[in-house]
């Protein structure tokens, strides 16, 4: 999918206050329902939307400025999102005869499959980093739940997410034309 | 494949993906995980942001107190169900305990009471009145399984209750020294003035059979004078209430108030002269 250059900055800025609204309430109401240890990364629903759905030069900035946006609500840093993300959509590129958005459950499980590769990719460069490989474990325990639950929330993301950058523009240059 | 997907990705693209990477490498090599430098918009983007967090979390913080006072109340309330249940249930357990703190110290008396007699005592419980006869027979919970015999006398510590009138396996009946017909010998205390005592009306007893020129005062104890084979001799009976001399009679007509007080019998003992007392 190839935007103009206003529709482009009106839905990357669309996109970003709803990363906004999203992380403010992930932080909030969610340790208030008690979920401390976890903490629904919707950076990464964002990042592989755009992966996955936008074919534009400027994705590795899209990427970078949704994982700058997460960056102000966490202490993960943009940096390793933003490499993973381009890792991601690099491997779109190869997949991407193999992906059809048909239904609902297409998207849980391609989505699930793709956030498998963002973690392991993200545990994986984070204990690099810390030089310690120990927590591997644990990170990716606690990976799973999140990763399920945004999985499940993946339809109703894309089709929001469609509707905010495909508006206007023709669908389903990657995949049919569901907007899923 | 590589050539494939670098065939599909556009030069700009590339570009921009190379950039990117080298640019997150570099933040990624330069972040400190334990301190960090906020940029500029990095602390615009706090400052923006932080009071929609603050209020988002004064919202819940709020709805949670809502909340949690709510169940509070809840709680406080079944908590309170629950104590006076609790404290029902100890003030029964004290009343219980001081009812048979009671019951210990009279049993105590009574046992003490009589001690020169030499029979075997029973303790029984008054468990029902004849009430068709004006309290005169009275029912306790021991019977010939624990040794009691037909014409045992009954006694408290008070004095003479009466004797055993009707036995049962584990049950008795007493014909109290109220009864007119329950006849008791006995005498003045301090006078040893002989008598016939006899149930009345209104809980007294008549004295009988005293001679006129007896000299019988107010207040004079009577007690049991151990004829007639029930009743063991210096049992209290009751004291000397009315003395009433007629002036055709030769004998003085004598009410007795009873020592025992019928009204609050609750124990008594039975003085049996059965070796096989069952002791419980």
């Amino acid at each position: 999918m190839r935007l103009s250059f206003k529709n482009i900055f009106k839905s990357l800025m669309i996109t970003l206050l709803l990363l906004i609204l999203c992380e403010i309430l992930s932080s909030t109401f969610l340790p208030f329902m008690g979920f401390t240890n976890f903490k629904i990364p919707f950076n990464v629903i964002i990042v592989l939307f755009l992966a996955l759905r936008i074919q534009d030069d400027g994705l590795p900035i899209y990427i970078l400025a949704t994982q700058l946006i997460h960056s102000i609500f966490s202490n993960e840093g943009w940096a390793v999102g933003t490499i993973i993300g381009i890792i991601v959509s690099f491997m779109v590129s190869i997949t991407k005869d193999l992906i059809q958005f048909s239904s609902a459950f297409v998207t849980i499980v391609t989505v699930q499959v793709f956030q498998i590769i963002w973690f392991l990719l993200m545990s994986s460069i984070l204990c690099l980093k810390m030089g310690d490989f120990s927590k591997f474990g644990t990170i990716i325990i606690n990976f799973f739940p999140e990763s399920i639950v945004l999985s499940l929330m993946s339809p109703l993301f894309f089709n929001l997410l469609s509707r905010i950058w495909l508006k206007g523009n023709s669908i389903g240059e990657k995949g049919s034309s569901h907007v899923w | 494949m590589i050539k494939n997907v670098l065939r599909d990705y556009s030069r700009p693209k590339l570009i921009n993906s190379i950039v990117v990477i080298i640019l997150s490498f570099f933040g990624l090599a330069t972040q400190n995980y334990q301190y960090s430098d906020s940029s500029l918009f990095e602390k615009v983007c706090l400052e923006l942001f932080s009071p929609l967090q603050s209020g988002m979390t004064q919202v819940q913080s709020d709805v949670r107190n809502f909340f949690d006072n709510y169940f509070n109340i809840v709680d406080t309330r079944k908590e309170n169900k629950k104590l006076t249940k609790k404290l029902d249930r100890y003030r029964n357990k004290i009343f219980q305990l001081q009812q048979i703190e009671k019951e210990n110290k009279r049993l105590k008396k009574l046992l003490q009471f009589g001690a020169e007699v030499e029979l075997k005592k029973v303790m029984a419980q008054v468990i029902g009145w004849d009430s068709s006869n004006e309290f005169k027979l009275l029912r306790v919970n021991r019977g010939l399984a624990q040794g009691i015999e037909p014409q045992s006398p009954v006694i408290t510590m008070d004095g003479l209750v009466g004797y055993v009138y009707k036995v049962s396996e584990n049950y008795a009946d007493i014909l109290t020294i109220l009864d007119a017909n329950n006849r008791v010998d006995a005498l003045i205390d301090n006078t040893r003035v002989h008598g016939i005592l006899e149930g009345s009306f209104d809980f007294y007893l008549t004295l009988k059979y005293v001679r006129r020129s007896e000299s019988i005062k107010q207040g004079d104890l009577v007690i049991t004078a151990g004829l007639g084979d029930i009743y063991p001799k210096g049992i209290k009976v009751g004291v000397v209430d009315s003395i009433e001399k007629e002036s055709y009679s030769l004998t003085q007509k004598i009410e007795v108030k009873p020592t025992v007080n019928f009204h609050k019998l609750e124990e008594v003992v039975i003085l049996t002269k059965n070796d096989e007392v069952v002791k419980e």
